[in-house]
């Protein structure tokens, strides 16, 4: 294993309501998010190519971002499925058996994201994988679970809207509940375009990620006549405290009426910081992988001015506003956050990151969470990992209280397909609700 | 005694013969090597082309962008490659990877061309770029830029390796000959030496004790009949006949 890669943790939901019961801490309802640690294999004695869910726990295997630039998408993405999970043990697991994560830190990198799933696979023996955070270390996973389709290895609901995972010859082995970036860039084109600002301009991560967002906002361009008007880059990794003023300087010469940006918080905020410095006063979209209540506090912490860097923000989301308490889904999200309030494993963190009371990534995290427990009761008592794609098609129509009904079929491995506009109003991400009269 | 002008231009000879070979194998070594690795990464370059072509070609039929990248982003770790992009057939930059934005000398390109070219990028460095063509050219091309710089520096590296060993088998080589030389000139200075007592004292009985004398080669010959001549009070042309060797 690569140095940063945390071994042997799991993390184990340890109160049931018979423990609670027994022990009379009724206190402990308010912290039943307990946290083990172990360092052996979850499920000894497991022969090679077992279901990993033969035990008590249905173990899950996830590696993501906890570490680096990007390790806030990681952290509320698993703080939101945390909060989930928590409620279901707390409630009786599933058929009596309780979800466990076992957790590996891969810093948003492919090569140790590859090693992680890896461990998780042969050496863990998890049930499934879930929670993986990006597309880079994704589409480097995909062959990983072509290789062992036949242990029945499916990987549910990556935090990432790329085409690989959801298209041959990869796209039978994951499941995805958000929109895609294709989506996404489609919408804000699609939105740019309806208001007279044709001439789009692109700043993209030099990766998977930023190649899938900028085929996004290619082939929408296309459906309208036009070409990316301008394109620039930026190493994955990079920090807000570097200059983007080369990449400003490269699309102000394109002369863009909009630029659509395809990276992490950290490098997005910096281009938008140096965008407004330089006097590129034009929208700047970011997609919902962006992380965008980080992005907004790096734009406005300390600032007396921020409003000048914000207002002309606008981010796609895939989830609807956490704000908007008239949806079920976010009251029962708010509610179960701030009554367990998880935190990413101690053993986890390396830098410090304060974490947020609500956010889009963190409400995504809960809706996946909340989507496969629903999946994991279709097992019934017989949890076993060949059945598992037949409890996925066997979702149709379901609600999971978004609006939004949700279904899976051989043909349909993607639930949600709404995408949403949000803009910063009094230092907040709000709904958009008229693209003309804001950025027309 | 020591012997110091006998050997003088054996040395020298030591020095200037151990000193051409240094120098032939050196620049021998030079183009050899410089050569050799030149060759060996451009033929690698072209080879990542032609490998990342024909690894493209589903993926591009498939429309997958972000698979091609993350393909070009693998291959982008082999030490020496320091650029990859990959065009479509009407020469759409599909791939590539380049920050903060591909340079106007790649833009003004044909990107058809797949011919090795030399490239100095403002910024970047100075490259040797190899293509190939995806199904023939119809799907595209891919082109990889080597780093000279780095070609260089493994060249130098190579280069500093040989000379440094050759260098090593100089001095040994040299200290080993004056050694030889020491070694063979070590008995004729005590012959000298021991001629030279001779002359001076005149008691050929007092210096009988002399350890040239028992030498078993041409100098314990010699002193012996150095002993021989004084003893009988002969000059040299007058000795007949010459002592047989002591073995």
């Amino acid at each position: 294993m690569c140095a940063g890669i945390v071994s042997g943790l799991v993390l184990n939901i340890k109160l049931s309501r018979r423990r609670l019961v027994e022990s009379g801490l009724a206190a402990l309802l308010t912290a039943p998010w307990a946290v083990s640690l172990r360092a052996a294999t979850v499920l000894p004695g497991i022969d090679s190519g077992a279901d990993g869910a033969e035990s008590d726990d249905i173990v899950l295997g996830v590696s993501a971002a906890f570490s680096g630039p990007s390790r806030g998408l990681g952290t509320e993405l698993y703080r939101g499925a945390a909060a989930c999970f928590a409620h279901v043990n707390a409630s009786g697991g599933i058929n009596g058996r309780r979800i466990a994560l076992k957790m590996y830190d891969d810093g948003y990198q492919p090569d140790p994201c590859v090693e992680n799933t890896m461990q998780l696979m042969l050496e863990d023996q998890v049930f499934l994988l879930f929670g993986y955070v990006g597309t880079p270390t994704v589409t480097r996973v995909l062959p990983i679970l072509k290789k062992f389709q036949s242990e029945n290895i499916y990987m549910f609901f990556p935090f990432t809207g790329a085409q690989p995972q959801r298209q041959p010859p990869y796209g039978e082995f994951a499941f995805n509940l958000r929109a895609s970036y294709g989506q996404e860039t489609a919408g804000l084109v699609d939105n740019f375009v309806r208001i007279g600002r044709r001439r789009i301009g692109v700043f993209y991560q030099m990766d998977a990620y930023g190649r899938s967002g900028w085929a996004g906002v290619r082939s929408a361009l296309a459906r309208h006549g036009e070409r990316i008007a301008g394109e620039a880059t930026y190493g994955r990794g990079a920090k807000f405290t570097g200059s983007m003023r080369q990449q400003v300087e490269i699309l102000k010469s394109a002369a863009p009426e909009a630029v659509i940006c395809i990276g992490s918080y950290a490098a997005c905020a910096a281009f938008a910081r140096d965008a407004v410095d330089l006097g590129l006063e034009v929208p700047i979209a970011n997609l919902s992988f962006v992380g965008s209540e980080n992005l907004l506090n790096l734009l406005t912490e300390g600032r007396e001015d921020s409003e000048r860097y914000t207002r002309l923000l606008v981010n796609s989301q895939v989830v609807p506003s956490y704000e908007d308490l008239s949806i079920p889904a976010v009251r029962e999200y708010r509610e179960l956050m701030e009554r367990y309030n998880p935190q990413v494993p101690e053993e986890l963190v390396k830098e410090e990151y304060a974490a947020l009371p609500q956010s889009f990534g963190s409400l995504e995290g809960f809706l996946n969470a909340k989507l496969l427990a629903e999946i994991l009761r279709r097992l019934g008592g017989d949890v076993r990992r060949a059945r598992l794609e037949q409890a996925v098609f066997s979702v149709s129509d379901f609600d999971l209280g978004v609006g939004e009904r949700v279904s899976f079929g051989p043909d349909r491995r993607q639930g949600l397909q709404t995408v949403y506009y949000t803009v910063v109003e009094e230092g907040r991400f709000v709904p958009l609700e008229d693209w003309q009269a804001k950025f027309a | 005694m020591k012997i110091e002008k006998l050997f003088q231009r054996t040395r020298f000879g030591i020095f200037a013969m151990f000193g051409a070979i240094v120098l032939s194998t050196s620049i021998l070594c030079v183009i050899t090597v410089s050569t050799e690795i030149s060759a060996e990464y451009e033929i690698n370059t072209s080879n990542i082309a032609k490998t990342v072509a024909n690894s493209s070609v589903d993926i591009l039929l498939n429309r997958d962008l972000a698979t091609l990248q993350s393909l070009v982003d693998q291959f982008i770790e082999i030490q020496g490659i320091r650029y990859i992009y990959i065009t479509s057939e009407t020469g759409d930059y599909l791939a590539h990877t380049f920050v903060p934005g591909i340079p106007d000398e790649i833009l003004a390109s044909d990107h058809r061309s797949t011919e090795p070219v030399e490239r100095d990028l403002p910024g970047l460095g100075i490259f040797l770029e190899v293509g190939s063509p995806i199904l023939a050219g119809v799907a595209g091309h891919v082109h990889v830029g080597m780093d000279l710089d780095v070609v260089a520096l493994k060249i130098q590296r190579a280069i500093g390796q040989q000379i440094y060993l050759v260098a090593v088998i100089l001095v040994i080589g040299v200290l080993a000959a004056i050694w030889l030389v020491n070694l063979a000139a070590r008995p004729l200075g005590e012959l000298l030496a021991y001629a030279v007592e001779l002359a001076r004292d005149g008691d050929p009985e007092a210096l009988a004790d002399r350890a040239v004398l028992a030498r078993n080669d041409e100098a314990g010959h010699l002193a012996r009949l150095f002993l021989y001549m004084a003893r009988n009070g002969k000059e040299p042309g007058a000795m007949s006949p010459a002592p047989q060797p002591a073995d």
